[in-house]
């Protein structure tokens, strides 16, 4: 074998960690050339940065100190393989930590360890790609599923509809931050748990409101504090996959739990510390969640944000993955349109015209797959304002989908497609208009340009007839002509595009000339 | 919640009782005329060695226990003061026992077959003279003679020396007798050769018939052998790391008290003399133990080496090489293919060496991780963990330093691995380090191989000859990824893991333990057919010992075979009706640890480097591993099961805490465990050959005989 072929076929090293609000965590894995995935070691040390986080607003310059030991030992696990490649993402207790820059500058330079924060979309994003495997079984696809993850930080939902996720949505529900905000250390321990007990019985009442939680037969339950108890519960050895603990058996562990203090706990179970902490707040939001559903067992799978990471690494260009992630999200758009009787036909195709535009102008518009998919969702959900109201329907668009959870999208997409949609007819962005003038410099630029794209492609179904089939786009020096064909006279679209071109031209700097295919200036 | 369970001496075995009942289990194989003579000196050596570590771990522990006042009941009720009593009435009996038998059948035994220890005064005077230049010669300029008188303390002499203590006659114009102290040289043979093959005399006799030549014009009164034990001050051994404050008082207690455990004194020696020595180590009547024969009789051992008498020996012990039949290329592709499980001594520990040497000379072996507790003088393994970090592979290795009475040994190669570039750990803090795991990893063109070795035994070859123990190697995925997760976590980069498929003590294994015990428990209750069977060397944890009770009450079936200490007491009716607890004490030392739960025909076999006992359950490092393997499962049941149908070796544990062996019905043919484990280690072996045809492999010559045993 030469040297090459061994390049070829031999898997590479990766290490994957990922900083939460109560520990840091690795996993070091091989990917071989078949894109599979074999674990080498997993990892992981107590750090609690959420506790700095959700109290100080900031991380502690001993907390970072102790994030920058643990880094340097995972290092010398890290390097023992030889690994080729270091992924590394945190999330809330960094993300939300004022000093999040120095933060991260400090560990990089004495680590040389590179931290990405990623948001709470691209979160459940990493985490349902992780959960996917397992959610191919077929009594999840059959029903209403509720996959959870608590984490320190925050409690993550995604309900899925025949294995579809129908919405999603990350609630400021940690078991970190819960201790934190709520002050716990005062409080004697009964106290404590009751303390606890209602402020999650709050935000599961919110959560209530947004999912059909009775309607729940399986509930997917991911996250340390979880597997823990299921290890605790369960006989014998638990290899990969999913493990099914009975409602009941999981309903009385936790009222064991619950009993105990952090000291018992570590004297019980001989837990880290660290772990302690996090127990007891974890468990109480899964068992609230659990009893408000109908699922007769707990499924709890090994699944995390380390896997989610890998198998997006696994997969170079994600191609694949990203393709099946945006079916998702759409999936979970058009249920919010469902939801509010739109036109699917129309939305669907005005979402076609759209994304071949988007996709003519990519090297105009300078935007990426994340905002075609914000373009898709917003094309498709532009006329849900209709449910209220015809007259200033763009309007009632505009507030619906800022309130709607639309699996995959962070709450700050939200906002920005909830412009777009807003802006597919009449007035454009104005200083006046506060949901726009909301958002930050970047993503108003992506609303200007978005919205100009889907003012002409509703326009091009103005007739709600989908007469439109292809577009072709031709440059000129001075102007873009725009080319379209399908069937029957075109002569209203043509016009009516031409009159909503205004905004395109105005973003774009150059005029856009809405022509009919075949005929020749 | 605290559990008060008010102590019960019907329901436990004092834990110091039952450990004298092991040892008079050895001396009873002692006593076994159906042994080979050396064999029985052996033993008797052995219940000897086993007796002066009990005396400085356990009686030292005891008397520190009533010096201090602490008069809480141990599990069987008995209170410090009490246990000690006990503990002093029975070693009286068993050491008067050991020396009947020494010096009552062993050495005339060994007399009439031509190996005698001889008196000074039955010497012809010739040897006397020739001994008598041998004195002045090598011994006399390593003397030092000690007076005791106001101005010269007592010395300090040190635990299980030997020494001869003199009474010599009060100077002019005072009325007391003098005490003087001769030590006998640690660094010279204790046997003396005279001449004829096979006749010795012990050192300290000569030392004795020449004491004028020291005390020059002093009348010497008397002179007697005299050795005492002393508090093991470095032992942590029993109640996990001590804290530093404790260390502190202990030594602070120590100055200021006798921290003599028990004084030998030879026959010989007058009651004057005794009680002058009692008072100056402070240590009452009890405590002297006055002996008719040689002191320390480890020193038989030397005897039994001797050429020419294997007729009187155990024929030597070959182990089976079930890598013999092997025909791959190299062990790493063997194991590819099957997971390897061990059964030693029966068959042979050469894998585990073979493994080792390859990943030390394989270009392809990345790092190699190990935890080594106790090991022999010139290990191979070691030898093979140097060569490796010599070429650059990733060594790491976890040293048990406070391994008891071996940490000098341990230092020593734990250096000499550090300065061939080796990542040596010290131990774990706090814990100490028992659990016996190797972990290799290789790389192939497809991506990093582990191999892992999980044992039952240390990673001593020697011992590995003598001790029964399990081995596994596997390249299971799951178990090589606990195996990595454990390194990181003593290691001190990661937290401690959550492990697949081993339990890891102190956080799991006590846990696990309940849990499948309970587990037994619920299938009775539903009545289905439960049983347990757990092989361990000790017994004495108080709540695994409780859920015992608990699931035997219910109908499980409960058998143990537990070599030495047993705090269990097996069938009491309504307790423990359901328990059977039997012992073997053979040729090996019976050392592997093997739980097993039938689960409703689901079975589960388990091995682990842990007992269960307080210790190994929550002050140490552990590791449990299940047999998942249906061939492996079953040879290791067989095993177990088998503890159970021997009938000479074997002794039940009764009701009322005694051993006794079984009576052997008239058809009843013997059974010999350990001697059918060997005879199935061939025969399987043999079939194996068979089954592969003719292989030729040149044979090792001079493969050095093991003749070593120890129990304890």
């Amino acid at each position: 074998m030469t040297h090459e072929e061994i390049e070829l076929t031999s898997p590479k090293l990766v290490a994957v960690l990922d900083m939460g609000a109560s520990a840091i965590r690795l996993v070091v894995a091989e990917i071989a050339p078949n894109r599979s995935i074999r674990t080498m070691e997993e990892a992981s040390r107590g750090v609690l940065l959420g506790r700095d986080t959700f109290s100080l607003g900031a991380i502690r310059s001993r907390t970072i100190d102790t994030a920058i030991a643990a880094l340097d030992n995972f290092k010398h696990i890290i390097n023992g393989y030889g690994v080729t490649e270091i992924w590394a993402v945190a999330t809330s207790a960094v993300r939300e930590a004022r000093n999040v820059d120095v933060f991260l500058d400090r560990i990089q330079r004495r680590t040389g360890i590179a931290f990405a924060i990623i948001d709470e979309a691209e979160e459940s994003r990493l985490v349902f790609l992780a959960a996917k495997q397992e959610l191919r079984r077929a009594a999840l696809r059959a029903a209403w599923t509720l996959l959870t993850e608590v984490g320190g930080g925050s409690t993550s939902l995604t309900l899925l509809h025949q294995g579809q996720p129908n919405r999603s949505a990350v609630y400021a529900l940690g078991a970190v931050r819960l201790r934190q905000q709520l002050d716990l250390r005062r409080l004697t321990h009964d106290v404590q748990v009751a303390v606890l007990k209602r402020s999650i019985a709050n935000v599961i009442d919110e959560i209530r409101l947004d999912n059909p939680l009775r309607r729940v037969s399986h509930m997917v339950a991911i996250g340390g504090d979880v597997r823990f108890a299921a290890s605790q519960i369960l006989e014998g050895t638990g290899e990969n996959g999913v493990r099914e603990i009975p409602r009941d058996a999981f309903l009385a562990f936790c009222d064991q739990v619950e009993r105990l203090d952090e000291e018992q706990l570590v004297d019980r179970f001989r837990l880290p510390a660290v772990e302690a902490e996090t127990l007891v707040p974890a468990l109480l939001v899964y068992r609230t969640l659990l009893s408000e559903t109908a699922a007769r067992k707990l499924l709890v799978s090994d699944a995390s944000l380390r896997t989610g990471v890998l198998l997006d690494v696994a997969d170079p260009g994600g191609r694949l993955s990203a393709e099946e992630f945006e079916q998702q999200v759409l999936a979970s758009a058009e249920t919010v349109g469902h939801k509010h009787r739109f036109d699917r036909v129309h939305g669907r195709h005005v979402m076609s015209l759209a994304t071949q535009m988007f996709d003519a102008f990519r090297d105009d518009h300078g935007l990426g797959d994340r905002e075609r998919l914000l373009l898709q969702v917003a094309a498709l959900l532009h006329d849900i304002g209709i449910y209220v109201g015809l007259r200033g329907h763009h309007k009632h668009s505009q507030y619906l989908l800022a309130a709607s959870q639309i699996f995959g999208l962070s709450n700050d997409e939200t906002a920005v497609v909830s412009n777009i949609a807003r802006y597919h007819r009449r007035a454009t962005p104005q200083k006046s208009h506060l949901p726009y003038v909301a958002l930050d410099r970047q993503d108003r630029l992506t609303v200007d340009k978005l919205a100009s794209i889907l003012r002409v492609a509703n326009a091009l179904d103005a007739e709600h007839l989908q007469k439109v089939t292809a577009l072709r786009l031709v440059r000129r020096e001075r102007s873009w002509i725009l080319e379209i064909d399908g069937t029957g006279d075109l002569t209203m679209e043509q016009l009516a595009a031409t009159s909503r071109a205004d905004m395109f031209a105005n973003t774009f700097g150059q005029e856009l000339v809405i022509r009919r295919g075949g005929v020749r200036s | 919640m605290i559990d008060v369970r008010v102590s019960n001496p019907d329901r436990f075995i004092n834990r110091e009782l039952s450990w004298l009942a092991f040892n008079e289990r050895v001396l009873e194989e002692a006593a076994d005329p159906a042994t080979p003579l050396l064999e029985r000196v052996k033993f008797a050596s052995i219940v000897a060695s086993n007796l002066d570590e009990f005396f400085m771990v356990r009686v030292a522990g005891l008397r520190h226990a009533v010096a201090d006042g602490d008069e809480a009941p141990d599990l069987a009720g008995l209170t410090p003061r009490q246990q000690l009593a006990a503990v002093g009435e029975r070693a009286h009996a068993l050491v008067d026992a050991l020396y009947r038998l020494t010096t009552g059948e062993l050495m005339p035994a060994l007399a009439a077959a031509g190996v005698r220890l001889v008196s000074w005064s039955d010497l012809e005077p010739g040897r006397q003279v020739a001994l008598g230049d041998f004195f002045r010669d090598a011994v006399l300029p390593v003397l030092t003679p000690l007076a005791i008188d106001a101005s010269r303390p007592f010395p300090l002499l040190s635990s299980l020396s030997l020494n001869l203590a003199l009474r010599l006659d009060a100077e002019p114009g005072e009325t007391e007798h003098r005490l003087a102290i001769v030590q006998v040289p640690p660094g010279l043979a204790r046997l003396v050769a005279v001449g004829d093959p096979g006749s010795f005399v012990l050192l300290e006799a000569i030392i004795s018939a020449h004491l004028s030549l020291l005390f020059p014009g002093q009348p010497i009164l008397e002179a007697a052998i005299i050795r005492l034990a002393r508090d093991a001050e470095l032992e942590l051994d029993d109640e996990g790391g001590r804290t530093q404050l404790e260390q502190v008082e202990r030594e602070v207690r120590r100055r200021r008290r006798s921290d003599v455990a028990r004084l030998e004194v030879s026959a010989d020696a007058s009651d004057d003399l005794v009680a002058l020595l009692r008072g100056h180590l402070d240590i009452g009547a009890d405590e002297v133990y006055v002996v008719p024969g040689p002191l320390d009789l480890r020193v038989l051992v030397g005897l039994t080496d001797l050429p020419g008498l294997e007729a009187l020996r155990d024929p030597p012990h070959q182990p089976v090489d079930v890598l013999a039949t092997v025909q791959e290329a190299d062990f790493f592709s063997l194991l590819e293919k099957r997971p390897l499980l061990l059964h030693h001594p029966y068959e042979a520990y050469d894998p585990v060496i073979a493994l080792l040497a390859e990943a030390a000379d394989d270009p392809d072996v990345l790092a190699i991780k190990q935890t080594l507790y106790r090991t022999s003088v010139g290990s191979p393994i070691i030898a093979s963990l140097q060569r490796a970090a010599e070429q650059n592979k990733q060594v790491t290795v976890l040293v048990e330093l406070t391994a008891r009475f071996d940490e000098e040994r341990n230092i020593r190669w734990a250096r000499a691995l550090e300065e061939a570039g080796a990542h040596v750990i010290y131990g774990v803090r706090g814990y100490k380090t028992h659990a016996k795991i190797c972990l290799i990893v290789r790389r192939s063109p497809h991506g990093l191989k582990r191999y892992v070795h999980l044992g039952t035994g240390n990673y001593n070859e020697r011992t590995a000859r003598m001790y029964t123990d399990f081995g596994l190697i596997t390249t299971s995925q799951a178990v090589a990824e606990d195996a990595t997760a454990f390194f990181s976590a003593v290691t001190g980069y990661s937290d401690p893991p959550r492990l697949k498929k081993l339990v890891m003590a102190p956080t799991e294994l006590r846990r696990r333990f309940l849990r499948l015990i309970d587990r037994e428990q619920r299938r009775a209750k539903a009545g289905q057919q439960a049983e347990i069977l757990a092989k361990m060397n000790s017994l004495i944890d108080e709540e695994i010992i409780e859920a015992l009770y608990a699931a035997a009450r219910d109908g499980v079936v409960i058998r143990l075979n537990v070599r030495g200490i047993c705090a269990l007491r097996p069938g009491v009716p309504g307790l423990s009706a359901n328990i059977e607890v039997v012992s073997i004490v053979d040729r090996f030392l019976e050392h592997s640890r093997v739980y097993y739960f039938m689960n409703g025909g689901d079975e589960e076999v388990y091995l682990a480097s842990a007992d269960w006992m307080t210790r190994n359950l929550d002050k140490r490092v552990e590791l449990m591993f299940p047999v998942e393997h249906p061939e492996h499962r079953a040879k290791v049941l067989y095993a177990l099961r088998a503890m159970f149908r021997d009938n000479v070796k074997a002794r039940w544990l009764g009701a009322d805490g005694q051993y006794r062996t079984r009576l052997r019905a008239p058809d009843e043919p013997p059974f010999r465990v350990q001697q059918h484990l060997q005879d199935e280690a061939r025969r399987l072996a043999s079939l194996a050959r068979e089954r592969v045809g003719v292989i030729l492999k040149p044979e090792e010559r001079n493969r050095p005989r093991e003749r070593e045993s120890t129990i304890g």
